[in-house]
């Protein structure tokens, strides 16, 4: 199925020569052979015709394209850029610390606070750091020395520690005792004042019992005796 | 730029560049991606409905495009241009779609002459007035019964005006063989068409 051009050798250069992409030179060479070639250039006027019946097909409709995805997958970078920004300062200089720590950690960096001040010492891959140290017998006295330092001093803040911890219990049962007293002592008050106001209460119910017996056999006394006194009258009357 | 609206996006997007706008939506601001999609979409709908033929699957195809692209945004080198690199997705979604279509694979003249004998029964009764709807469908017809390599290389050029060399940098191939496939996608298409030489 080869065409014209491709059997002349020219097509690529046709192609360019059609679509408008071709060099001077080329476009001198394409020109010429059309020149010479009846079957090329009528080839070419081929295309372009069919070039022109691809042009009748035009996109008029347009989609309506949404794009609500939940976000393009974002570098992790990106996403530490974003986080730091809105990290609030504590969180930034804790961030830094960190890092910067780790990175005196994987560097192999000493860090020395002494006498002479702050001293520094980087060794990557740690290549100069001597692996064991060897100890001489001088060394060895001086290490039970401080040895006994450190055991005495340990000892010592243990024993004050603990001499700590006694008193603060003791301050704490003083308290404690403190409150039952206050507690116990308002409550006995509160109870003697209870039954103050009970033995008030029995009083004026006796008075009241002691009345009503009283007014009762009055009555009882009275109403008897008054009935014969009617009585009596009447008959004396009648009499 | 920070919290824009997206009218205000569709403002200043169009003073920024391809390349700022995948920036600024990289920054978190998912509205600067609409400004390319309404920058690009007129041309990815219309390389995906000459592609794949049909105007239900084309838009479906644009919307998958895209939604892969803004995806796959952080993957975006900024040494190829965007539109290289979009129409790069949606060809391979587009082939993904015809791959699917699971049609019989035919050879050149076998579609030739499946298409061909349509269009030759269907001519002598348009005569000299054949309307551009009618060419439109043919000119469809044809380039669809074109095989896959051949019409994106035909559209690429004709109805996106794309360079030779983008062509090639887009499908990864050598330029001589972007020609090669439009010269004989060309020829084809004549083949096919020229009886409608009297209708243009």
């Amino acid at each position: 199925m080869k065409g014209n051009m491709e059997e002349c050798g020219m097509h690529e250069a046709l192609m360019s020569y059609l679509y408008g992409e071709a060099t001077k030179d080329e476009a001198a060479r394409v020109e010429k052979h059309l020149n010479a070639c009846a079957s090329c250039k009528a080839e070419l006027e081929g295309f372009e015709r069919v070039r022109d019946m691809l042009q009748q097909w035009q996109v008029d409709d347009l989609p309506i394209v949404r794009v609500s995805v939940d976000g393009p997958q974002r570098s992790f970078f990106s996403v530490v850029k974003e986080l730091f920004a809105v990290a609030p300062l504590w969180a930034k200089v804790t961030a830094v610390a960190a890092l910067a720590l780790l990175v005196l950690a994987v560097t192999g960096t000493e860090v020395r606070v002494g006498s002479g001040g702050v001293s520094l010492r980087a060794d990557l891959l740690r290549r100069q750091r001597p692996a064991l140290q060897t100890v001489s017998v001088s060394d060895t006295a001086n290490l039970e020395q401080v040895r006994a330092e450190v055991k005495g001093l340990v000892n010592t803040l243990i024993a004050e520690s603990e001499k700590q911890e006694k008193e603060e219990l003791q301050r704490q049962l003083q308290a404690l005792e403190a409150q039952l007293t206050t507690a116990r002592s308002t409550e006995l008050a509160r109870l003697a004042s209870r039954i103050q106001e009970h033995q008030v209460k029995i009083q004026t119910i006796e008075r009241d019992i002691d009345r009503r017996e009283g007014a009762d056999l009055t009555d009882i006394l009275f109403g008897e005796l008054a009935k014969p006194t009617a009585n009596s009258s009447v008959a004396a009357g009648g009499n | 730029m920070e919290g824009l609206s997206s009218d205000r996006w569709r403002e200043r997007g169009l003073e920024l560049s391809d390349s700022q706008i995948i920036e600024q939506t990289l920054e978190g601001q998912p509205d600067a991606f609409n400004v390319l999609v309404r920058r690009w979409e007129r041309h990815i709908y219309g390389l995906t409905l000459r592609m794949l033929g049909r105007d239900d699957e084309a838009k479906d195809a644009t919307q998958e495009t895209f939604l892969s692209a803004y995806r796959n945004l952080s993957k975006f080198r900024g040494e190829a241009k965007f539109s290289s690199w979009i129409y790069r997705i949606a060809l391979n979604i587009c082939n993904t779609r015809l791959r699917s279509r699971a049609r019989v694979a035919v050879s050149i003249e076998e579609q030739y002459e499946a298409v061909g004998f349509e269009i030759a029964a269907e001519t002598e009764e348009l005569g000299s007035d054949i309307q551009r709807e009618q060419i439109t469908r043919y000119v469809r017809r044809a380039l669809q019964a074109l095989p896959a390599e051949m019409r994106q290389v035909i559209v690429m050029k004709e109805y996106e005006g794309l360079k030779f060399s983008e062509i090639a940098e887009i499908l990864g191939i050598p330029i001589s063989t972007v020609k090669t496939r439009m010269y004989t996608g060309l020829t084809e298409l004549r083949k096919r068409l020229d009886h409608l030489r009297g209708a243009i």
